[in-house]
């Protein structure tokens, strides 16, 4: 199969999570979005490492998936202590880290 | 081995100094005393040897150079601590330790009471030390280091009642105008060292003539600079301002450092440099026309002091005028003489002065004082000899050295016939003024203070009062002691004026034009490198000069009779007549005040501009403009900081997507 | 031996910090005392006759980067270590006597400060120098900060340490970015390394020594503190306590005017040579003002602070004269002005428990019942003003003379300071110790624990004054190098001195045209 469709297929999924960050609101979906384009990155990733033949981004694609997992480990982390506290649930209201 | 002998004159000084200060605890005041006069008399002694074997060597091999260590030689600057001895450093080291000897003598009884004896002595040991390093040193490094020490230790001793107010002030004034000659001497070491590459008197001397063209602008520049040094020291316009206010020091003080030895310093190294002098006659005849104006400006305000001591201090700065120009132009050996002599009659007149300030209760007003002739008769016999001789009284020492300047002036003609005649002319008012103080103290009915020593035989006692501001003072330490002291009641004192009387009336028997003139054959093998030292007036050229001479000292000291005993009106009428002269001699030539608006006010203006000013807009202004802009930028930055979470994923993918764009764009 | 004189005190310090508060006043003192004592022992066996560095050590640190662990001692800082030694002596006993809070801390935080200057004099590696200059700036921020006096009318002592911290740091940090520069660009894409004889050797082309020259005399000038960058000095020095400001004063201002000839001199001879006349017009600057500024002031600590602005004018101006006496005297002068300034401090630590106050017009008569400390305070006075007799004139006449037969009208300018430190040396004499004091006031004799600790660097004073030749001796062949890197190798006296031959126009205006010089090296 030509490498061009793993290409297209990853951008697509790229924009929908970056488009999901920037519109959504809820932590939560923002959450997902940024799954979403870790994942697209690893299939470009894994795709590119069957282009070339070597395994090397393949290693990098377990990486990236770990580090997503330690990311959404944090992030409902997060979300459940935002909870806990009552607080609401939206990006926009949670501004304290402003400078 | 002359050498040797120097080093211990230079040395006794020193040791004297440091002894009474490290022991001012342990040691009884007399005792101190006793040990800085023997330390001085030791140097003498020295001296006294150094000169034996002088006169034992051959005429022209009588300088010798000696160094002890490298004091700092690197880098091609060759500085040793070394002396030269020759006779005209012999000649002053005489004249220095002899006078200093007999003032240290009077010192003993006159500062008995003095809570600050020890420092006194000690200081006044420094002193003599500084200024007998000034005229051994062998290069102009040391002689700078001498210049200065005198400098400092003349600080010291007219601030040493450090807790009057006029007495510090006048230290500090003393001390910074002679720091700017200072300043002076050292450039001309830098112009010295630029041009020869060495400081040694020896080199210099000798290789001066080789290099330099007469009139060069280089050692006119050296002349003048070295000028500024001396001028500073020896109190000549327009530097002579601190002198009369350094009579807040005690009168031993003024007697030793500010008539006899110091403030001739200046006269002793256009002497040392006379070789530098005569490659620049244009400099020279300045420095002689400095000196002559300083001994008109002098006499005139010496002529409406009322202040004894300050009276007495104008007429020294008038003195030294008559030495400056007599080695300005070519009479050397006169103007060492007229050194010698002053130092005689001078330091006698403040040792006669301090006496009746002594017996005033410490007023030194004139027109307070009358009657002492009969109060105080040996106090006031020795001042009638000093005045003798500072009037030029014919037989006495002052009469041959005055005239002897003159005479030389006439001899050499042309331009210099103007220092004749107006140095004929100082002479007139040199006799009217000292004479002048004789008559306004001496005779009369006594004052108050005298009655009492007469009825009682007590010094008159008073609250201490500061002479210049009647301010009250009490006796303690860094004010004057609570007893007084006279010669009539201080053995110590009367000798030493004893002995000064004598040398001020006959010491001019050494030197009498065609019958013996020791100091002239003496001094000659120094000054025989000069063209000028050739001009040798003749015997009956110098007689008529000291006939004139003598007529005019008779004249003045019959005028001064005239207006101030046989008709004692006239001063009044005088004043009324010429109020603004007046008020001009008075306010001395307004000299103050000349230099406090021309230097200090506006030296103190800058300063209060730098300080409000420049400090607070400029230098924190920098700190401040900086701290402003770091916090614009920053606000800057801090505003794209807003806490959305969501616009900081857009501005990530915004420049992710504009570096793509970049680099697709580089790539095409 | 050198490593020894190095991390002595570091180690007293670290031992100090575990003894119980009584005795670690005693033990720091101890520490600094034997520092000296090795700093002494290094000077007895010194070869004067020697230009190259002595006591040597030198092992690879970070190889990968090029940066040795390299000391080594020459004429130019074998008076300085001992300087340094002598003062955080006297600084330290003179703090131990008077106890401190939290001594542990405090006297830690002495020795580490005398170790990092130390360092700061001893490194022959470009980045350990750096290093040291700035690793100083630590503990005295937190001895300032923390021990330091808090103003009514003015920033706190944190507020003002904070101001000195910014300063200097910024000169450091382009220090840093000069250094690391400096390296680079003269390995040339070869090994890299950052001993500064290996630089000096390889060389530095004229553009980059141009802004590296700068990059350099920033912090130098920041940390003397010069003209237009002092803005730190007042307040910091308000602030600190003063037995810190004995060797603050004392030293640091010393490393910077050092470094000049340590770094500035060898490795931009070129940029020297260019930039030599505006730095000579900085240094003119700070003479004029600092004394100027030294005349008006009326706090004590300020009047002494401006005074070094003006001595360190004059040390600069000497070194910057680009002849070797006038660099003689520079050394000469820095040893002098610490020799001094920490004196001068520890007189006005006395004055003000005394009096309670640092304003100069509220005292007076102080010399009254104490006529030891008057003296001591005279000899000191009259060294600050440079009187000739005192090594302090020995080493401005050099530095005059040299700037003389280099820059004439400099000199002429550079010497009417003299006449103003005349006066302001003068006038905190006498304003302090003559007059009639303020009613109350009472005048009492210096303690004898005060008098131990000024009297020997009264002494010290006094010793020089008789023979200044054994600084300059042992400075004079080191500084003749140093000075020729820049001038290309010719003694400066072979210029002047014109004897029988005519002279010729310039000659002793004008140095040879660079490219005429044999020991710049140009790529």
């Amino acid at each position: 199969m030509n490498i061009e469709w793993y290409i297209v297929l990853s951008a697509l999924l790229f924009t929908i999570g970056a488009v999901g960050i920037l519109v959504r609101r809820s932590p939560m979906v923002i959450l997902l979005c940024l799954e979403l384009m870790l994942n697209a990155g690893n299939l470009a990733l894994v795709a590119f490492s069957r282009e070339v033949g070597n395994q090397q981004g393949q290693v990098f694609a377990l990486v990236v998936m770990v580090i997503a997992a330690c990311e959404v480990v944090v992030g409902l982390g997060l979300i459940v202590a935002i909870f806990r506290r009552k607080l609401p649930i939206d990006v926009d209201i949670l501004t304290e880290l402003r400078g | 081995m002359a050498t040797t002998w120097a080093w211990l004159v230079l040395l006794f000084p020193l040791l004297g100094s440091i002894t009474i200060a490290l022991s001012f605890r342990a040691l009884p005041s007399k005792t101190a005393g006793l040990l800085g006069t023997a330390a001085i008399a030791a140097a003498f002694v020295c001296g006294i040897v150094v000169l034996v074997t002088l006169l034992g060597e051959d005429p022209e091999a009588r300088h010798h150079a000696s160094s002890l260590w490298d004091y700092a030689s690197v880098a091609g600057l060759n500085i040793k601590l070394g002396i030269y001895v020759d006779p005209l450093s012999v000649f002053m080291v005489l004249v220095v330790t002899g006078v200093s000897t007999l003032i240290h003598l009077y010192s003993y009884g006159y500062m008995q009471s003095d809570e600050g004896y020890h420092r006194f002595f000690s200081y006044l040991n420094f002193f003599v030390f500084s200024m007998l390093l000034l005229v051994l040193a062998g290069n102009f490094v040391l002689l700078i280091v001498g210049w200065a020490f005198v400098g400092f230790a003349s600080y010291a001793l007219v601030s040493f009642w450090y807790r009057r107010k006029t007495a510090t002030k006048a230290g500090m004034k003393a001390f910074v105008i002679n720091v700017v000659g200072d300043i002076g001497l050292t450039l001309a070491a830098f112009l010295i060292f630029r041009e020869l590459g060495t400081f040694e008197y020896q080199d210099v001397f000798a290789k001066a003539p080789h290099v330099f063209h007469t009139n060069e602008w280089t050692i006119t520049a050296i002349c003048l600079l070295l000028l500024v040094g001396a001028f500073a020291k020896s109190a000549q316009l327009p530097f002579h301002t601190w002198l009369p206010d350094a009579m807040e020091g005690p009168t031993p003080v003024s007697s030793l450092i500010h008539a006899a030895t110091m403030v001739t310093a200046g006269v002793y190294l256009i002497a040392r440099t006379h070789t530098l002098f005569v490659l620049a006659p244009t400099a020279a005849d300045i420095a002689a026309f400095v000196g002559l104006a300083t001994l008109l400006v002098a006499g005139t305000i010496a002529l409406v002091m009322t202040d004894l001591k300050r009276a007495i201090a104008y007429s020294t700065m008038s003195q030294i005028g008559y030495m400056i120009m007599g080695v300005s132009i070519g009479a050397y050996s006169a103007g060492m003489f007229h050194l010698m002599t002053h130092a005689f009659f001078k330091a006698l007149l403040f040792m006669a002065a301090g006496s009746f300030i002594s017996a005033m209760a410490n007023k030194q007003n004139i027109d307070e004082m009358s009657g002492f002739g009969k109060a105080m008769k040996f106090t006031s016999i020795t001042f009638v000899c000093g005045a003798l001789a500072l009037a030029a009284f014919p037989g006495t020492s002052g009469f041959f050295s005055k005239d002897e300047i003159l005479a030389y002036a006439t001899d050499r003609g042309g331009m210099y016939l103007i220092f004749t005649v107006l140095g004929y002319f100082g002479a007139l008012l040199t006799a009217i003024y000292t004479f002048r103080l004789v008559f306004r103290v001496l005779p009369g009915k006594p004052c108050k203070e005298a009655q009492e020593l007469i009825d009682t035989g007590h010094l008159a006692h008073e609250t201490p009062r500061n002479p210049a501001t009647g301010e009250e003072e009490d006796t303690d330490v860094g004010f004057p002691g609570a007893e007084h002291h006279i010669a009539e009641q201080s053995p110590g004192m009367k000798i030493a004026m004893g002995v000064l009387a004598f040398l001020a009336l006959f010491a001019g028997f050494v030197q009498v034009p065609g019958v013996d003139e020791t100091i002239t054959h003496f001094l000659d093998p120094v000054f025989a490198d000069s063209p000028l030292a050739a001009i040798v007036p003749t015997v009956s050229a110098s007689w008529t000069g000291l006939a004139i001479g003598a007529a005019i000292s008779i004249a003045g000291i019959g005028i001064a009779y005239w207006v101030y005993i046989l008709r004692p009106e006239t001063p009044a009428a005088l004043i009324r007549r010429f109020r603004w002269v007046h008020t001009l001699l008075v306010n001395k030539w307004y000299f103050d005040e000349l230099i406090d608006i021309l230097i200090v006010r506006p030296a103190l203006a800058i300063g209060r501009f730098a300080n409000r000013v420049f400090e607070r807009f400029v230098v924190d202004g920098l700190v401040t403009g900086t701290e402003e802009t770091v916090r614009g930028a920053s606000g800057v930055v801090r505003a794209v900081q807003n806490g959305f979470v969501r616009s900081y994923a857009l501005l990530l993918i915004a420049g992710f997507a504009g570096l793509a764009l970049y680099f697709l764009i580089v790539q095409s | 031996m050198i490593s020894v004189l190095l991390w002595a005190p570091l180690a007293f310090g670290i031992v100090g910090l575990f003894l119980p508060k009584r005795v670690v006043g005693w033990w720091a003192a101890l520490g600094t005392v034997v520092t000296l004592g090795v700093a002494v022992g290094m000077v007895a066996g010194f070869d004067g006759g020697s230009s190259g560095l002595q006591y040597t050590v030198d092992t690879p640190w970070i190889s990968g980067l090029g940066v040795d662990y390299s000391l080594g001692i020459d004429g130019l800082n074998l008076f300085l270590v001992v300087l340094t030694a002598l003062l955080w002596t006297g600084g330290t006993a003179f703090a131990a006597f008077r106890g401190q809070e939290r001594p542990q801390l405090f006297f830690f935080l002495m020795l580490l400060a005398e170790t990092a200057t130390l360092g700061s004099f001893l490194a022959q590696d470009l980045l350990l120098f750096v290093l040291f200059f700035d690793f100083m700036l630590v503990p005295f921020y937190f001895l300032f900060g923390a021990w330091g006096s808090d103003r009514k009318d003015g920033p706190t002592a944190a507020a003002a340490t904070l101001k000195m911290m910014i300063y200097t740091l910024i000169g450091s940090l382009l220090m840093l970015v000069g250094a690391i520069a400096a390296a680079i660009i003269s390995a040339d894409g070869g090994h890299l390394t950052f001993s500064i004889a290996a630089i000096q050797h390889q060389g530095l082309d004229v553009d980059s020594q141009r802004w590296i020259f700068w990059f350099f005399a920033a912090a130098f000038l920041v940390k003397m503190p010069a003209f237009l960058l002092h803005g730190w000095m007042p307040d910091a020095y308000r602030a600190a306590p003063l037995p810190v400001l004995v060797v603050f004063s004392g030293v640091l201002a010393k490393v910077g005017a050092y470094g000049f000839l340590r770094v500035v001199l060898p490795l931009f001879p070129a940029a020297t040579v260019e930039f030599q006349e505006v730095v000579l017009i900085i240094a003119l600057a700070s003479i004029l003002y600092g004394s100027v500024m030294a005349f008006t002031q009326t706090n004590l600590r300020l009047i002494a602070g401006y005074s070094s602005v003006a001595q360190l004018g004059f040390i600069t101006a000497g070194i910057f004269a680009l002849r070797a006496d006038g660099s003689d005297g520079a050394i000469l002068q820095m040893v002098n002005h610490g020799l001094v300034v920490a004196p001068l401090f520890i007189i006005v630590a006395i004055l003000v428990e005394r009096t309670g106050t640092e304003d100069i017009r509220k005292m007076g008569g102080m010399a009254l019942r104490a006529p030891v400390l008057a003296a001591l305070f005279l000899i000191v006075a009259l060294a600050t003003l440079a009187m000739p007799g005192s090594s302090n004139f020995i080493g401005e006449f050099y530095i005059l003379n040299g700037l003389f037969q280099a820059k004439i009208v400099f000199a002429l300018i550079a010497i009417s300071g003299v006449a103003m430190s005349a006066y302001y040396a003068l006038r905190l004499y006498q304003g302090t110790m003559h007059n009639r004091g303020p009613d109350g006031l009472m005048s009492r004799e210096i303690s004898l624990r005060d008098a131990v600790v000024l009297a020997p660097l009264v002494l010290c004073i006094l010793a020089l004054a008789f023979y200044p030749q054994l600084i300059l001796h042992r400075t004079a062949p080191t500084v003749q190098q140093t000075v020729a890197s820049v001038t290309g190798g010719k003694a400066p006296e072979a210029t002047l001195a014109k004897s029988a031959e005519p002279r010729s126009d310039e000659g002793w205006t004008a140095y040879a045209p660079l490219n005429d010089t044999t020991g710049t090296p140009e790529r």
